[in-house]
Order: C-alpha cells, then sequence, then structure tokens
C-alpha cells in the first residue's frame, strides 16, 4: 500500500493543531460547565431567598394575595402533584422596562402553607449571564484561531528558516548520481543534527565514488590488459591453423581455443567499451541528421540482409535528428541493425523508420524466451543463441541513458520493435 | 621490404617476425620508443607497425617526430579496441592506417601490403598469382588473360586471399575483413560461404589455377592446383 507522502513539519503542525483542538475543546467544555454550575448556584440562592420571603409572607395572612404576580391559588385541585415541582425553564421575554427580548430564568415551585397550597413562578434575569458564556466560548474559539495561524506561520518559519539546510542538503543529494565523483558543497548550518547529518552524506558519497572507481578501474583495466594475452593465444592457434599435420589431429581442439578466445577478446573490448560510455568519454553531443547516417550503415547491411533474404523496408524522415556523440550513434545503430538482422527469420523483414523525433527498428521473430523487462539486461539472449555476446542491446540502452534518449521494447503481431525517443524534459 | 615492429610484448612481436619474415620481408623489433626512436633516425624501414602502448611512452611520439622529420617510410598503428581517439589523433599525425587489438595476422597483412603498394607507385598495382592477375587500380580481374566479373564483396574476397595465399583465413578474419564490426559471426559464416562458393563457380568457369579450399571448418586457404 503506498501512503501518501507529507513533510514532516507539516504532519507536526497538523498533529499540533488537532491537539490544540482537542485541548481547546476539553477545557472549553469545563469552563461552560463552571460557568453553568457557578450561575445555577447563584440562581439558586436567588430563588430560595425569594420562596422564603414568600413563604413567611403568606403565613403572616396577608388581604391581598390575589396582588401577588404569578401566584395561584391551587387548593381544591388534586391534579397539582408536589413530585412535579420544582420546574425550571429558560425563556425570552420582553421586561417591561426595556423594548429588546431578554433571557429569563423561571422556577415554578408548589408552596404548601398552613393557609393553602399555592402554585408560584420567579424569574430571574440571566441575559448577561447567557451574554457572558457566548463570550466565553467566543474567545476561546477566537484564541484556537489565532494560535492555529500562529502555529502554521511559525512552522513556515522553520521550513523556510530553520530547515533551510536539511532542504539544500536534500536537493544536493537528489542531484547526485554515481560517478559525478561529488564534493558536496558545503550547507551553512549551526545545527549539529544537519552538520552531522551533512559529514555522513559527504562521507557516504565518497566511498560510493571510491567503490564505484575501483570497480571502473577494475573492468577497465580487465577489459583492455586481457587484451594482448588474447592476442598472444589466438596468433599462436593461427600458428597452428597452419599447420596442416597437427589440424589432421586436433582441428577440433584447436577451433575451441580460437572461438573462445576471440569471444573473450570481443567481450573484453565491448565491456570496455560500456565503461568507457558509462565514463563519459563519448561526450561530442552533436545534433546528428539522422538521415544520410542511416543511409550508410544500410548500404553497408545491405547485402548481409539480401544473403539472408531478409526486406528491408526503410522510411526515413530526411530532417529527424537526434542529440548525441556521432561516435555512439554508430554503436547504437549497429547493434539495432546487428540484432534485427541476427533474430529476424529468413524471408521475413525488417523496417526502419524515423518520422516526428522517433527512430523505430523493427523485425518479425519468435516471441522471447525470457521476460522482456530484462531485454536490456547484460548477458541476456535467447537460449538457443551460443554466439552472441549479450551486450548489445545494453550498451544501446547505455547510450540512450547517458544522452536523455528514451528506449523502449515492445512486441506485438509478430514483431519486434525498439523505438527511441528524445525523452520529454 | 624492410619492416620495423614496434610492440613492447615479446611473445607477439617474435610471432609477427616469424610471420613477415616468412612472408619473405626483412624485419626489426623495437620493444620500446627509446630503442624505436634510435632505429627510425639510424636505418631506413619501407614500413613501422607501431603499437600505441608503449612502456616508457606513446607510439604516438614517435609517429610525430617522424612526420616532423619528413621521414619516407609508412606508418600502420596498432591500437587497443575502441581508443577511437587513439585511431583519430594517428591518423591525423600521418598515420597511413590502423589496426585494432587483437588483429588477425591476415588482416595485418593485407593492410601493410596495401600500404606498401600505396606508398610505392603505380608500377605496383598489379597482384598476381598462378594465372590470375588482378589490377587493384581498375579493379578488373584477368585469369588466363580473360577478364571475369566480380562482385564488389568478391573482388575484396579475391585480393585478401591473393595476399594470404598459402595461408588458413579463418571465417572470422574474412568476416571481419568483409564487414567490419556490421558483422557478428551467427549468421556471417553463411554469408562468406555464399559469396567463397560464388567466387569459386567464377574462377573456375574461367580456367583458374588458384583455387579456395575449406580447411577443417575453420577457415579457407587459397592455393595453385598441383
Amino acid at each position: 500500500m503506498n501512503l501518501k507522502s507529507i513533510r514532516l513539519l507539516t504532519k507536526t503542525t497538523f498533529v499540533y493543531l488537532i491537539f490544540i483542538l482537542i485541548a481547546f475543546f476539553a477545557t472549553s467544555i469545563f469552563i461552560i460547565r463552571s460557568t453553568n454550575s457557578f450561575f445555577n448556584e447563584d440562581s439558586e440562592v436567588y430563588f430560595k431567598r425569594r420562596e422564603r420571603r414568600l413563604v413567611k409572607y403568606i403565613e403572616e395572612d396577608p388581604k391581598d394575595l390575589e396582588k401577588v404576580h404569578d401566584l395561584v391559588r391551587v387548593d381544591g385541585n388534586t391534579n397539582i402533584v408536589a413530585t412535579q415541582y420544582p420546574q425550571f425553564k429558560d425563556t425570552t421575554m420582553v421586561a417591561s422596562q426595556m423594548d429588546d427580548p431578554m433571557l429569563f430564568r423561571s422556577k415554578t415551585i408548589l408552596v404548601e402553607t398552613s393557609k393553602g397550597r399555592f402554585v408560584y413562578t420567579m424569574y430571574k434575569n440571566i441575559n448577561d449571564f447567557d451574554k457572558f458564556r457566548h463570550g466565553i466560548v467566543r474567545t476561546i474559539i477566537n484564541t484556537f484561531f489565532v494560535l492555529a495561524l500562529m502555529l502554521t506561520l511559525f512552522s513556515l518559519f522553520l521550513s523556510g528558516f530553520l530547515f533551510r539546510p536539511f532542504h539544500q542538503l536534500l536537493a544536493l543529494m537528489s542531484r547526485y548520481k554515481i560517478g559525478d565523483n561529488l564534493n558536496l558543497p558545503s550547507v551553512k548550518t549551526s545545527t549539529s543534527e544537519f552538520i552531522k547529518m551533512q559529514q555522513l552524506v559527504q562521507n557516504m558519497i565518497s566511498r560510493i565514488e571510491d567503490d564505484y572507481k575501483k570497480l571502473k578501474e577494475y573492468t577497465e583495466n580487465m577489459a583492455h590488459e586481457m587484451q594482448t594475452p588474447l592476442a598472444i593465444i589466438r596468433s599462436k592457434t593461427e600458428v597452428f591453423i597452419s599447420d596442416e599435420e597437427l589440424m589432421s589431429r586436433y582441428a577440433s581442439t584447436v577451433k575451441v581455443i580460437y572461438d573462445e578466445a576471440t569471444h573473450l577478446s570481443n567481450l573484453g573490448s565491448t565491456l570496455n567499451l560500456l565503461t568507457k560510455i558509462e565514463n563519459g568519454e563519448y561526450n561530442r553531443v552533436e545534433v546528428l541528421k539522422t538521415y544520410s547516417i542511416i543511409q550508410k550503415h544500410i548500404e553497408t547491411v545491405r547485402e548481409m540482409f539480401d544473403l539472408k533474404k531478409l526486406q528491408l523496408e526503410i522510411d526515413l524522415d530526411k530532417n529527424h535528428t537526434l542529440s548525441l556523440d556521432p561516435l555512439l550513434f554508430d554503436v547504437m545503430f549497429k547493434n539495432l541493425l546487428k540484432n534485427a538482422l541476427r533474430y529476424t527469420p529468413a524471408n521475413q523483414s525488417v523496417r526502419i523508420i524515423t518520422s516526428n523525433g522517433t527512430l523505430t527498428i523493427s523485425n518479425y521473430g519468435e516471441p522471447l524466451s525470457f521476460n522482456s523487462s530484462k531485454i536490456f539486461n547484460r548477458f541476456i539472449r535467447c537460449q538457443d543463441e551460443k554466439t552472441s555476446l549479450g551486450l548489445g542491446l545494453a550498451l544501446v540502452k547505455q547510450i540512450c541513458d547517458l544522452n536523455h534518449l528514451k528506449i523502449s521494447y515492445v512486441f506485438a503481431n509478430h514483431q519486434h520493435s525498439f523505438t527511441i525517443t528524445h525523452n520529454a524534459g | 621490404m624492410k619492416l620495423l615492429i614496434v610492440e613492447d610484448n615479446t611473445e607477439l612481436s617474435s610471432d609477427l617476425v616469424n610471420f613477415f619474415t616468412g612472408n619473405g620481408f626483412l624485419v626489426e623489433v623495437a620493444y620500446n620508443l627509446k630503442t624505436a626512436q634510435q632505429k627510425i633516425f639510424d636505418y631506413s624501414y619501407d614500413l613501422v607497425i607501431l603499437d600505441l602502448g608503449l612502456p616508457d611512452g606513446s607510439g604516438l611520439e614517435l609517429l610525430r617526430e617522424a612526420k616532423a622529420s619528413k621521414l619516407e617510410m609508412g606508418f600502420l598503428i596498432v591500437t587497443a579496441r575502441n581508443a577511437i581517439e587513439d585511431k583519430v589523433t594517428g591518423l591525423e599525425l600521418g598515420a597511413d592506417d590502423y589496426i585494432t587489438k587483437p588483429f588477425h595476422k591476415a588482416e595485418l597483412n593485407a593492410r601493410v601490403r596495401s600500404i606498401l603498394r600505396r606508398k610505392n607507385g603505380d608500377g605496383n598495382n598489379l597482384l598476381e598469382f598462378s594465372n590470375i592477375a588482378i589490377n587493384l587500380m581498375s579493379f578488373e580481374v584477368l585469369v588466363n588473360a580473360e577478364a571475369i566479373e566480380l562482385t564488389r564483396k568478391e573482388f575484396d574476397l579475391l585480393v585478401y586471399f591473393m595476399y594470404n595465399k598459402n595461408r588458413v583465413l579463418t571465417k572470422e578474419s574474412i568476416v571481419e575483413h568483409l564487414w567490419g564490426d556490421h558483422a557478428d559471426q551467427s549468421d556471417s559464416f553463411d554469408f562468406i560461404y555464399n559469396h567463397i562458393k560464388n567466387l569459386r563457380k567464377k574462377l573456375q568457369r574461367a580456367g583458374s589455377q588458384g583455387q579456395i579450399s575449406s580447411v577443417y571448418g575453420m577457415g579457407y586457404k587459397f592455393t595453385e592446383k598441383k
């Protein structure tokens, strides 16, 4: 499963924001509950005082109880049950002195005295309290947003300032290619973690470069130095070949020595060429008009195609160009031609087309005996192919890679097709 | 004809000495640059076979000095394969040809003879063996004084055989001579077989005394009929 990647600082900020949100939410609940509780107690004290005064008033046998607002005698009413009381209610009312509706809390109680049973409703203005409570919530929300904004700005500041050396280091590392022999430009920082990281990266690159150099030297030396002994082996074998008496007895042995020496020699020189290409020794990049170069190659090989009874279908665009060293184009095209010549069955056709920035060589043939994703790997060849070095297409791929060219391979309708285009971007 | 072989490897140089001595050349060897420098200024050679990778310097230095002193001798440079820069520099400095290591002696012989023919002027454009004569300038082939028609590749093949008569030419050597590195081995042996079959027919039809015989599946030999 691929997780979407998020920058560390964004992720940290996000986690902080969620934490702050939860903390603020919990704090809000606590504060609002405390406020409510404080107010409930305050209201209750107020209502109790009123209740005591009312009871005292009734017990003192006043004449005009009916003039008391919101007091109703319920002596004979059996529907009134003591357990239903007291009743609380918050309600909006317009007070006589004010124009605007205001919030009141009412408490309705059942008063049972020696003078009879009464239901009495008391009111307390809780408008200010409500405003106060809203004020608290608003303050909490505003504080949260201000804090979130500050945190985001701070994280941007961190990313832009404190983390700058880290990002610079990342950019340098992402540009690094093996073989660049890169001495990482020093990134100025006083953060000890980044200084350490920089040192580690530099040490790592030095080690990689050193190993790579040794490996290259080894390959190059092997490929180069073995040519002279191979030349001697071949030269001595040629002496044997000229000796008819010896050949009458040892022809097959001599042939094996000769063939293997030739194979090894070709292997060495091709590996050497690969190394030289990797080392960027062929860097005279030119915009090549491929038309005449391809024509020249085709003229050289046409005879071999005819001898194998292969049809050559050619459709070349005179304006087609590729940007690379001419020597490398020769190596690349020769290898593609050799590949087509080798693997196309007799009486079939090979097609060479250039158009719209693409060069395609396709040929009829049997499907591959291995996975097509390995076609450009070194030493990959068809099972029954003994004489091939198995390096031709690896060479072609290497040349393409180093010259920002894209090579693709497809097998469709019994045709193997190699297409070379300029890499977009 | 006098040759100087500049090659530091004693095995290879002794092989070349035997090979060219057996072909009627007077051969001398220099194993390093210093000796080679002394030799080319002290004696006269028709051709120098010059390996560029010498223990005490590059063979290109010798070439540069010889050309600066306007020495008449021809130069054939021997380079490690793929040292394309060396080939280019060598030819720019005035080398007559180059050959890459490891080479076939037959190919080296053909190149040496070709350089010597070019160096020695008009009289040497004729290549003769038995009753066959080839004019290398006009590409004319005469068998028993009668012209025969050959394709370009058949002509090249016959010249290669004539330069290396009575010697086995391996199939690899012929393929390399005819197509360079455009061909690889799998199919190209069939291709040369085709050419040889046609060339044999044409030579036989014209009554040639020269014949191409197959040698133990390794190659072919051009000899005079007994």
